[in-house]
């Protein structure tokens, strides 16, 4: 649909210029399209799996790989400044951005800080490993703790 | 997903946590995996990979076995 596609690239555009979440409110007035058009669209990239909204459905919580929400992984990259849902879309954003950055995050078990270059090329080594927690045949049943 | 600074670290977590330990991903193998799947995501022609295509990816940077399948039955 015509529309939902407008609405994802506004939702992708206003991350990427501004590092945040865009309203509802914001989007319509971007659009030229009413609140209820909107939330609709967003209803249905919601059932996609495009987005990932609150469960009041006011809020875009995640436009994969970025966050709508404050996370332990932030991404500095273009003097601007990123949440991403997890350590895969840390790295995301910068494969989304086509952009050298830095990743600061942290070790989930002591709290550490973990700082992770990234260039075209990719991450430079440093002492660092993931854990996936949810087998890939459950990532969508709880995404948020995926 | 989660980063971790070693190995001993995750499985700290994992007991203090009462999870299971799963697979440990490099940060080359995660990479990979981040420009395969989001390289042209901003793109109006962006989609989700569909499960084939996320077992192919999986399966193209060593990740393999039933935690990898999106369709594997023993997690369901």
């Amino acid at each position: 649909m015509e529309t939902d596609v407008a609405v994802r690239q506004a939702v992708y555009r206003h991350f990427v210029s501004t590092g945040a979440a865009p309203t509802v409110a914001s989007l319509a007035s971007t659009l030229g399209l009413t609140t209820r058009d909107i939330a609709a669209a967003l209803q249905r990239l919601f059932e996609r799996r495009v987005l990932v909204l609150s469960p009041d459905g006011d809020q875009i919580l995640m436009a994969p790989p970025f966050s709508g929400i404050p996370t332990q992984h932030r991404v500095l990259t273009g003097g601007r400044e990123y949440f991403a849902n997890c350590a895969w879309d840390a790295l995301g954003v910068l494969a989304a951005l086509q952009q050298d950055g830095l990743i600061r995050s942290r070790c989930e078990q002591t709290g550490e800080p973990l700082d992770i270059p990234v260039h075209a090329t990719g991450p430079e080594s440093i002492p660092c490993t993931v854990h996936f927690a949810v087998p890939a045949a459950l990532w969508w049943r709880d995404i948020v703790f995926t | 997903m989660l980063f971790f600074r070693s190995e001993e670290r995750v499985n700290e977590w994992c007991q203090a946590n009462g999870l299971p330990r799963r697979p440990l991903v490099t940060l080359t193998q995660l990479w990979r995996l981040s420009v395969a799947w989001y390289a042209n995501r901003l793109t109006p022609e962006a989609r989700r990979p569909a499960p084939s295509e996320m077992a192919s990816i999986f399966t193209s940077i060593g990740l393999n076995g039933p935690f990898w399948d999106p369709q594997a039955d023993e997690f369901r």
